[in-house]
């Protein structure tokens, strides 16, 4: 079984998801507390992926969509 | 015409002519910032829906660009949420119609390939999916 092998190799493995747990539930407590969540950009450039998996009655789809999303936006587009 | 009202006239022209020189400037700011890169030469269309540098680019260059690019990637986001598609599905639907009407001849434009190539008089041959 997966989970027996992951505990027999990492014994500390279930503490460590609890940690990671009690982590993330303390997480909006955090936020809140902060007030304000700080958005920024992204030092790293976006990453660029040519190689795209799309059908063309997805294409067809968001045609109409896509263009007045351009229209709408000189500068951008 | 008293004086007085010569100066508050004065200061209307003022007011008007520095908003009518704000808006210029605003519109030349805000105006075609992906239009002037493309026809620069500096920036082309991607099948990805992006734009890319084209060759090594000044940090100015880059900095345009990543900041397009972060507008467009917002765009993108709203857009295939309202549709429920994939961002990369909106993203690459826009790029077949960037390549359809934005690309002008002597302009850049990268195929999945990777390859940049120079728009000539011809449409660029678009990729299958774009139906």
């Amino acid at each position: 079984m997966r989970a027996a092998i992951l505990t027999r190799l990492r014994p500390n493995a279930t503490q460590g998801a609890m940690r990671r747990t009690r982590l993330l539930l303390a997480a909006p407590v955090l936020l809140g507390s902060a007030g304000c969540v700080q958005v920024a950009a992204p030092d790293k450039p976006i990453e660029i992926n040519l190689n795209i998996n799309i059908r063309q009655e997805v294409v067809v789809r968001l045609q109409q969509d896509v263009k007045e999303l351009i229209d709408k936006n000189p500068g951008v587009f | 015409m008293n004086r007085r009202l010569k100066l508050i006239l004065a200061a209307g022209l003022v007011v008007a002519a520095t908003t009518a020189g704000a808006g210029a400037a605003f519109a030349m700011l805000q105006g075609d910032v992906a239009a002037a890169l493309r026809s620069g030469g500096q920036a082309g269309e991607q099948s990805d829906g992006y734009l890319g540098v084209v060759g090594s680019g000044s940090a100015d260059v880059r900095s345009q660009v990543d900041a397009v690019n972060i507008k467009r990637r917002a765009y993108y986001t709203d857009l295939a949420a309202k549709r429920g598609a994939k961002i990369e599905e909106v993203a690459a639907t826009t790029a077949c119609e960037l390549f359809r009407t934005k690309v002008a001849p002597g302009q850049y434009y990268r195929l999945p390939d990777g390859v940049w190539r120079q728009r000539d008089s011809a449409p660029i041959p678009l990729p299958r999916y774009c139906g």
